[in-house]
């Protein structure tokens, strides 16, 4: 599954972010599962909201850290996030 | 034997063993050969407390496991605590006696995730295993899992009886709208270790059946999530053990014994403690048994020099133990351990032991002669 432009990301169902205090660090938490996420990628999967599609979160993060130029890093993150099952598209 | 002096990293995984009951007798079980003598079960309350100190320490994946862990009468209630503190609830379960109106209890509750067992793809196999008629109900269980939202895990324990059900076994999953299916060759603790001469495959049955689940997660791809858990007697190389002893996994036992593992209420001298006496804090941070296993101190050869010390952490120490009497061995599966020949030795007695050999059930029966 590769990444489709014009379609919106949300995380799969049964897949939840969720900040953790004690480890200080956001979660992805699943099934028997957890992945313990860097902040970038944090950041990604916080925006994939089920209304964003790719060119909306690319703005909406380099708004946020006043950059440009994120795109290929967010591509390359969301494709792998797609493979592994942890996101998917919508028209 | 001191660990290593650095703080350890806090627990994220907590498996509740809510109770020892099971109305199931799968001759695989992990749970102790003795368990009947551990009745004294830990109280709601007793529970609530663990379940909130095991979170504030960082704990967030949560297992309710058993035994049977529907038998509990408080289940959903401490699935409720347990969503209230933040934990991602899972119920891991044979689905016996499930019923929607629980399932819809239970999600309202705030349960994430259900895994299902099944024993076999076929009824006749699936009800002598589990030693119980369940066949029929456990698929529709799983009907009713998918009906009400939940995502599902199907797990099937594979041994000799029925590793040649794989093709058939994946297609009950795909069948059943399985989101995950764990096909998980046995391993050899508790009852598993005891009938383990008539439940190891052979090396020819386990080729079919990998060659069939690879060929199944190539199909199934963005659909179904297919994990094949290689048994390590096979490997040659061992595993890394609950990710390393101490690291991530706190298993809390149905008398409130806490365990680094599962399985390691057997270890002799490692005094675990309960939680009826100390805090988790004080269990995770100061306890000898969980301490023992941390860092590389306590490693003897062929570990201590090894490079791989560090990605299996000597492999699995309960599995030391049972086979070679001394759990700071290597892992015997491990091809560098002079006492490898321990395991080759087992996979040969259990490939010449007559298929007429009668498995031992888990029941509190046969758990009483132990």
């Amino acid at each position: 599954m590769s990444l489709v432009t014009d379609q919106a990301l949300h995380l799969v169902p049964g897949y939840r972010l969720q900040w953790e205090k004690a480890q200080d660090m956001f979660v992805l938490l699943y099934p028997e599962g957890l992945i313990e996420l860097n902040q970038s990628s944090a950041e990604i999967l916080q925006v994939c909201d089920g209304a964003n599609k790719l060119a909306d979160i690319v703005q909406t993060l380099e708004t946020k850290f006043e950059t440009t130029g994120l795109e290929n890093d967010i591509i390359n993150f969301l494709n792998i996030a797609l493979e592994n099952g942890w996101i998917t598209q919508s028209a | 034997m001191a660990g290593s002096l650095k703080a350890p990293s806090p627990p994220r995984w907590l498996l509740a063993e809510l109770t020892y009951a099971c109305p199931l007798q799968c001759p695989y079980c992990s749970n102790p050969l003795d368990y009947a003598n551990f009745s004294d079960e830990l109280n709601t309350e007793e529970w609530k407390r663990v379940l909130k100190q095991s979170r504030d320490m960082g704990a967030v994946q949560l297992g309710f496991s058993g035994g049977e862990p529907l038998v509990r009468k408080d289940l959903v209630e401490l699935v409720d605590y347990s969503h209230e503190l933040g934990y991602y609830t899972n119920l891991i379960t044979s689905g016996y006696n499930m019923d929607e109106a629980k399932i819809i209890e239970l999600k309202e509750a705030g349960l994430d995730h259900i895994q299902i067992s099944l024993q076999a793809s076929s009824q006749e196999l699936n009800d002598f295993i589990a030693g119980a008629e369940s066949f029929e109900h456990k698929k529709v269980v799983a009907k009713l899992i998918k009906k009400h939202g939940y995502p599902m895990v199907l797990c099937v324990v594979l041994h000799r009886q029925n590793i040649h059900q794989m093709k058939d076994i994946l297609e009950m999953a795909i069948e059943l709208g399985a989101d995950f299916v764990e096909l998980a060759n046995t391993q050899y603790y508790g009852w598993a270790h005891h009938n383990r001469d008539q439940l190891m495959p052979t090396q020819e049955q386990l080729n079919t059946a990998e060659a069939i689940a690879n060929e199944y997660q190539e199909s199934q791809k963005g659909k179904m999530k297919i994990y094949y858990v290689v048994p390590d007697f096979f490997e040659g190389r061992p595993k890394a053990c609950m990710n390393g002893w101490g690291t991530t996994f706190l298993t809390i036992a149905p008398d409130g014994l806490a365990l680094p593992c599962h399985s390691a209420r057997q270890l002799p001298n490692f005094d675990c403690p309960s939680v009826r006496d100390h805090s988790i804090s004080e269990i995770w941070n100061e306890s000898k048994a969980f301490n023992y296993f941390r860092g590389d101190d306590w490693m003897k050869e062929p570990c201590r020099s090894c490079p791989d010390k560090d990605k299996d952490f000597g492999g699995c120490h309960c599995q030391a133990f049972l086979l070679t009497g001394d759990a700071a061995n290597a892992d015997p599966v491990c091809n560098l351990s002079p006492q490898h020949h321990l395991v080759t030795d087992a996979i040969d007695q259990a490939a010449a032991t007559s298929s007429e050999k009668p498995l031992v059930f888990r029941n509190s029966k046969n758990s009483k002669t132990f």
